[in-house]
């Protein structure tokens, strides 16, 4: 938490109550993921994707959890960019 | 230290055990799933720790209280963990003022070293959780020494930040 550079310093109690909140947060995640995904025996990478894109409140962790995209589409979506640039 | 705000990472097994108790038994949660939710945990934790610092800067404050976490949950639109937050708020306190309620029944430091030492052995065992023992841990210095650095070993495994002082954390603490 400290290594966020305008803080300056942390009661215990914050410092506890984080670190809970961080607990119920990767809770909260891994279960909606799975209740979301269609593989019941396994919690996949993909789940977590659909999750994060789909909920507002996930809207921070959009560049940390990406879809995954194939190599050749990431590079087309890279020309295509370019050439959009150019115009 | 670190270079961009994913770098940080939790340690695996924590995030794994927390994991793990969310989701149904003989569930198998993919390499990758697991990294990314520790990475978005983390993510989470600076997120989450700019809001409240946000909210103290506001009341003009240095320090981040626990009342800046709990508006920076709403903030997040995490109302859900307000309220478990509150239960652990007050379990805290209570905590707390159990401790402070045993030092003042403690006899001074430089007392008898070998009834300091028994009293010390009882408070450590009961309380993982805090580093506060060490204060008289220390003191026993004598005879107990074999004992006493083990039992100091026990409080920095204990993972929090055992701070003689009460309240600030002004560095060390990760």
């Amino acid at each position: 938490m400290k290594s966020s550079p305008e803080v300056s310093s942390i009661s215990q109690e914050a410092l506890h109550l984080t670190g809970k909140a961080t607990e119920l947060f990767i809770q909260a995640l891994a279960r909606f993921s799975y209740q979301q995904g269609e593989d019941k025996s396994a919690l996949n990478y993909r789940d977590l994707a659909e999750v994060v894109n789909s909920e507002e409140t996930l809207q921070f962790l959009h560049d940390i959890v990406p879809h995954k995209v194939k190599a050749k589409d990431y590079l087309k979506m890279l020309r295509d960019a370019d050439a959009s640039e150019e115009q | 230290m670190a270079e961009r705000p994913e770098d940080l990472n939790l340690p695996n097994a924590v995030v794994t055990r927390i994991i793990k108790d969310a989701i149904p038994e003989g569930v198998n949660v993919s390499k990758e799933a697991r990294l990314a939710i520790s990475k978005a945990a983390s993510v989470f934790v600076l997120y989450a720790t700019s809001i409240s610092n946000n909210f103290a800067v506001k009341g003009k404050r240095k320090t981040i209280n626990a009342q800046d976490v709990l508006s920076a949950m709403e903030n997040m639109e995490f109302e859900q963990f307000i309220e478990p937050l509150q239960q652990c708020q007050e379990a805290f306190r209570q905590e707390k003022i159990d401790k402070k309620k045993e030092r003042v029944s403690k006899p001074a430091p430089s007392a008898t070293i070998n009834e300091a030492g028994d009293e010390d052995v009882q408070e450590v065992s009961d309380e993982e959780e805090s580093g506060e023992g060490r204060q008289s841990t220390s003191a026993a210095d004598g005879s107990k020494e074999d004992f006493v650095s083990t039992v100091n070993e026990n409080n920095d495994a204990a993972g929090s930040s055992g701070d003689s002082s009460v309240e600030m954390i002004e560095d060390g603490a990760d």
